[in-house]
C-alpha cells in the first residue's frame, strides 16, 4: 500500500467504496454501513475543515507579508479578480448553450413535471425560504459581508471564509508595513504554524483512501436505500439534464481549460490534470472545495510548482468566489427550468442568466448545497416561477459532486495563470 | 496582621475557607438569617470563582496539552522505552479510572441524598427534565460511532467556543502537538517557544485564581448549604454526610491503588518489594502530600527512585514525563467526582458517556501539569464534555483540597512505579542498590 501513489491509493478506495456500496444495497446492509462505515467518512470531511480556516489564515497573512512591495498585491489581486470573472462568466456561457441547443426542459412532459414539483415541494420550499432572506439584501451586500465584525465569530464557520481572508489579508499588510525587527517573531511564529497545518494535512491525506472509502460506500446506500426503481425512474425523466449539463462540464473542462492553459500558462494539460488528481478525487467525494482546500494548494504548490505567494492568496479566495461548474449549473438548471414550464426566453434574458449564473456562483460560499439556494436568484432574475428548483433536486446531489472537480481545477487554472503573469513581470 | 495572613500557606486557607463556609451556612439555617443575603452578596464571590476556573480551561488545556506533547521529542530517541512507558502510563490511567468509575457505580455517595434534596439540587442548577430529554433522543439518533465523530472539531474556533467541546479541543491540540514533533526542529521552535511561554502565563493565572479560592470555597459550601437546606438543619447534615461518602470513596479507590494494583504491578514486573519501594519513597510521598504539585516534588522524587537502584537514564526520562502525562490520582478523582455529581443531581450516565468521562479525564490529565488547583480546572472540563453542569462542582470544592493531597501522593507512586517496572524490564535496575540504600536508610 506505502508504494503506491496517493491518488492511486484514494482511486483503489473509491473503487472498494462503490464496490462495498453496491454489496451492501443488495444484501441489505444498510444500517451496518451506517453506523459503521459512514462515520469515518464523516470524521475525514471534518479534518479537511477542521484545517480549511486555519490554513487560509496562515497562507495569506504568509503570501501577503513575502510581498516585496504593496503594488504587487493589488496586480496579483486585480488580476486575479479579473480572471476568475472571465473564467465564470465563459463557463455560465457554456452553460447557456448547451441548455439552449439541446432544450432538455422541452423534452419533460407537464405531467411528469408538475408529479416530481409535487415530490420535492416541501424540499424546495425550505429552500425558499432561505433564498428569501438572500433576496431582501441589498446589491452591496455581498461587499458589506465582507467585513467581519469579530474575527473570532467569523472564524467560527467556515461559510466566513471570505471574512478571515479579509481580515488575514490586513494581517499580512499590517506585517509588511511594521519595522521588520518588530514583527520577527509574529513571522515566525506564522511560519511555524505553516509548518505544523501542512504537516496535519499530510496525516489526514494518508488517512484519505479510508475515508473516501467510507464516504462513497455510505453515499452509494444513502442513494440507493429508497428503492432502486424509484432512482431509475427519476434517471429516467430527468437523466436528459444529467447528462446535458455532463456535456457541459466536459466542454469547460476539455475544450475551454486546454485553450486557456495553452495560451496563459506554462504547462501541458494533462500533466496539469494529473498533478490535481488527488484534489479532484477529494473534491468528488466530499463535494465541498473548502474542504478540498487543502489537498489543492499542496498540489499546486508541490507539483505545479506555483509559487506560495500566489498559490496561497488565489486558491482561498478561488474556493468561495471562483466556481465554474457551478456557474454551468446555474445557467442549466435555469434554463431547464424555464424551458419546463413554458417560458421563452428571448436573447436579452439568455444574457441575465448568463450575467446573474457568473455573479450567483461568485456569491455562492463553498459549501455542498449553496448553489440551489442561489439557483433562485437567478430564476428570480428572469421571472420563472422558483418552485421549479424541486425539478432538479432530486439528482443534485450527484451533479454536485461533479461540478466541484471544475470548481478547484479551476482556481488552481487561475493561479497557474497569474503566476505566469507575475514571473514575466 | 496583613504580613501574617500572608504567611499561612494557600491550602490551609482554603481548608479555612471550607470550615468557616460550614459554619457559617450552619449559622444561618439555625438562626434563621436572611437566605437572600447569602444568595445575593456571598454567592457572587463562588460562581466568579467558577467561572474563572471555567474562564482558564480552554487555554490551560491548549497550550498544556500543545507542550507536553510536543516535548515528548526525545520519544524517538529512545522509541523502545518511549513506547512502553507511555504504554504502562496509558495502562494504569486506564485501571485508575475504571477503578474509580466502579467504586463510585459501586458506592452511589450521590444517592445518600435524599431524593428531595436531589430535586433541590436540580431545580437549583436548572436541569429541567426537558433538556434531559433532548439529550436521550440525540443519542438515540445516533451511530454507535458518534462518540468518536464528536472528538474531531469541524471548526476549531468554534469548539473552543464551547467547553462542552472539549474533548475537541483536546484532539486538536494533540495532533498540532504531533506535528509539531514530526517537522523539523528549526521550524516549529517558535510555535513551541510561543505555545511555552503561553503555557507559563496561564500557569500564573491559576495561580491567581487560587488566591481568590479560600473566598470562593467559603461562598460556594456557604451558599450551597443555604440554598440546599433552606431552614431544615437535618438536610444541611445529609448533604455533608453524601460529601463524606464522596469523599471516602475517593480515598477507598487511592488507597485500593496504593495497597493493591502497585504492588500488584511491582510483583509481576519487578524484582523490588513493594514495602522496600515504600519505604524508599517514603520523603517524596510526604513532600508532595504537603504541597499537592507533583512537579514540585520532582527533584525529591528522582533522587528516591535512583536510591531504589533505578539508573538515571530511566529516572530523567520517566519521571518527568510522568509529572506531566502520568496522573493515576487524578484520573480516578476525576471519574469519581464527574459521577458523584451527575448522581446527586439525578442524571443518570449511559455506558457511553461514562466511557467518554474515562476518555476525558485521562486526556484531560495528560495537561495539567502538576500544578495545583489545575485540577479543579481538569474537573470542570471532565463535566462540560459529558453535559453535566459545572454548576454542581460546587458540591466538590469543599472537600477537594484534602483529596488533592492524597492524590498528588498516588500520582507519585504511579511515576515511580512505572519507573521501577520500565527499569527492571530494561535491566537498568540494580537490586543491590536498593537493599543497601533502603538498609542504611532505616
Amino acid at each position: 500500500m506505502k508504494k503506491l501513489p496517493l491518488h492511486s491509493q484514494i482511486l483503489a478506495g473509491m473503487a472498494l467504496g462503490i464496490a462495498w456500496g453496491l454489496i451492501a444495497s443488495h444484501f441489505g446492509w444498510v444500517e451496518f454501513t451506517i453506523d459503521w462505515i459512514k462515520p469515518f467518512g464523516i470524521i475525514f470531511v471534518n479534518l479537511l475543515k477542521l484545517v480549511a480556516v486555519p490554513l487560509v489564515l496562515v497562507t495569506i497573512v504568509l503570501g501577503v507579508a513575502s510581498l516585496s512591495d504593496i503594488g504587487k498585491l493589488t496586480r496579483i489581486g486585480s488580476r486575479t479578480l479579473f480572471w476568475f470573472f472571465t473564467i465564470t462568466v465563459l463557463s455560465a456561457t457554456i452553460g447557456l448553450l448547451f441548455a439552449a441547443t439541446f432544450q432538455p426542459g422541452k423534452l419533460l412532459s407537464a405531467e411528469k413535471r408538475d408529479e416530481i414539483k409535487t415530490k420535492y415541494a416541501a424540499d424546495a420550499g425550505s429552500r425558499m425560504g432561505a433564498a428569501e432572506v438572500v433576496k431582501e439584501s441589498g446589491p452591496l451586500q455581498i461587499v458589506q459581508d465582507i467585513v467581519p465584525e469579530n474575527i473570532f465569530f467569523a472564524s467560527q464557520n467556515n461559510r466566513n471564509m471570505l471574512q478571515v481572508i479579509f481580515f488575514a489579508v490586513l494581517f499580512g499588510l499590517g506585517v509588511v508595513l511594521s519595522p521588520k525587527e518588530k514583527v520577527v517573531g509574529v513571522l515566525r511564529f506564522f511560519e511555524g504554524v505553516n509548518e505544523v497545518i501542512l504537516k496535519i494535512v499530510g496525516l489526514i491525506m494518508k488517512y484519505a483512501p479510508v475515508g473516501i472509502f467510507a464516504l462513497i460506500g455510505a453515499l452509494i446506500v444513502d442513494m440507493a436505500g429508497d428503492s432502486p426503481a424509484d432512482a431509475i425512474a427519476i434517471l429516467k425523466v430527468l437523466g436528459i439534464f444529467a447528462v446535458v449539463f455532463i456535456g457541459a462540464l466536459l466542454a469547460l473542462m476539455f475544450v475551454l481549460y486546454p485553450i486557456l492553459i495553452r495560451s496563459f500558462t506554462n504547462f501541458k494539460y494533462f500533466e496539469f490534470l494529473r498533478a490535481l488528481m488527488p484534489a479532484q478525487l477529494v473534491a468528488f467525494s466530499t463535494s465541498s472545495s473548502a474542504a478540498t482546500l487543502p489537498v489543492t494548494l499542496e498540489c499546486t504548490e508541490k507539483k505545479l510548482k506555483v509559487s506560495h505567494e500566489v498559490a496561497g492568496f488565489v486558491l482561498p479566495l478561488g474556493i468561495t468566489i471562483n466556481m465554474h461548474g457551478t456557474a454551468v449549473h446555474q445557467a442549466v438548471s435555469a434554463l431547464f427550468i424555464a424551458q419546463a414550464f413554458g417560458h421563452d426566453l428571448s436573447v436579452m434574458q439568455y444574457g441575465i442568466v448568463i450575467l446573474t449564473s457568473a455573479l450567483a456562483s461568485m456569491g455562492a460560499p463553498g459549501v455542498p448545497g449553496s448553489g440551489i439556494i442561489m439557483l433562485l436568484m437567478v430564476l428570480g432574475a428572469i421571472g420563472v416561477e422558483p418552485e421549479g428548483i424541486a425539478l432538479i433536486l432530486a439528482v443534485d446531489r450527484p451533479l454536485d459532486m461533479l461540478r466541484t472537480i471544475p470548481n478547484i481545477v479551476g482556481d488552481a487554472l487561475v493561479a497557474g495563470i497569474v503566476e505566469k503573469r507575475e514571473m514575466e513581470h | 496582621m496583613m504580613s501574617k495572613l500572608k504567611a499561612i500557606p494557600l491550602h490551609t486557607k482554603i481548608l479555612l475557607g471550607l470550615v468557616l463556609g460550614l459554619v457559617y451556612g450552619m449559622l444561618t439555617i439555625q438562626l434563621g438569617w436572611s437566605a437572600d443575603f447569602t444568595v445575593d452578596y456571598i454567592k457572587p464571590i463562588g460562581t466568579i470563582f467558577v467561572r474563572s476556573l471555567k474562564m482558564i480551561a480552554v487555554p490551560l488545556i491548549l497550550a498544556s496539552l500543545i507542550v507536553g506533547v510536543a516535548n515528548i521529542g526525545d520519544i524517538s530517541k529512545l522509541s523502545r522505552m518511549g513506547g512502553k512507558t507511555l504504554g504502562i502510563f496509558l495502562i494504569t490511567t486506564i485501571i485508575a479510572t475504571s477503578l474509580g468509575l466502579f467504586l463510585v457505580n459501586t458506592i452511589k455517595p450521590g444517592k445518600k441524598l435524599p431524593i428531595e434534596t436531589r430535586e433541590n439540587l436540580m431545580a437549583l442548577y436548572n436541569t429541567t427534565a426537558e433538556s434531559k430529554v433532548t439529550v436521550a433522543e440525540s443519542i438515540k439518533n445516533s451511530t454507535p460511532l458518534q462518540p468518536l465523530i464528536d472528538m474531531v472539531p469541524e471548526n476549531i474556533v468554534q469548539s473552543a467556543t464551547d467547553n462542552s467541546s472539549m474533548l475537541q479541543v483536546v484532539f486538536f491540540a494533540i495532533i498540532v502537538g504531533i506535528a509539531l514533533l514530526q517537522i523539523p526542529k528549526k521550524k516549529g521552535e517558535t510555535v513551541i517557544a510561543f505555545f511555552d511561554g503561553l503555557n507559563d502565563v496561564i500557569i500564573k493565572i491559576v495561580d491567581y485564581i487560587m488566591i481568590i479560592a479560600p473566598y470562593g470555597v467559603f461562598a460556594l459550601i456557604a451558599s450551597l448549604i443555604v440554598e440546599i437546606a433552606g431552614d431544615s438543619p437535618e438536610k444541611a447534615w445529609e448533604l455533608l454526610k453524601a460529601l463524606l461518602w464522596y469523599s471516602m470513596t475517593v480515598l477507598t479507590g487511592l488507597f485500593l491503588m496504593m495497597g493493591v494494583v502497585y504492588p500488584i504491578l511491582l510483583k509481576l514486573f519487578s524484582k523490588i518489594k513493594y514495602k522496600d519501594f515504600f519505604k524508599g519513597m517514603r520523603p517524596a510521598l510526604l513532600l508532595g502530600f504537603s504541597t499537592s504539585s507533583s512537579s514540585a516534588t520532582l527533584p525529591v522524587t528522582m533522587e528516591r527512585v535512583e536510591k531504589l537502584g533505578v539508573s538515571e537514564e530511566v529516572t530523567s526520562f520517566v519521571l518527568p514525563l510522568g509529572a506531566t502525562i502520568n496522573m493515576n490520582g487524578t484520573s480516578l478523582y476525576q471519574g469519581v467526582a464527574a459521577i458523584f455529581i451527575a448522581q446527586a443531581l439525578d442524571l443518570n450516565l449511559s455506558i457511553a458517556q461514562q466511557i467518554m468521562i474515562v476518555l476525558t479525564a485521562t486526556l484531560a490529565a495528560v495537561g495539567s501539569a502538576g500544578v495545583p488547583g489545575a485540577g479543579m480546572v481538569m474537573l470542570v472540563i471532565v463535566l462540560e464534555s459529558v453535559g453535566i453542569p459545572t454548576a454542581g462542582i460546587a458540591l466538590i470544592v469543599a472537600p477537594d483540597r484534602i483529596l488533592d493531597m492524597v492524590r498528588t501522593m498516588v500520582n507519585l507512586t504511579g511515576d515511580a512505579a512505572v519507573a521501577v517496572v520500565v527499569a527492571s524490564t530494561e535491566g537498568e535496575l540494580d537490586p543491590k542498590l536498593t537493599r543497601e540504600n533502603i538498609l542504611t536508610q532505616s
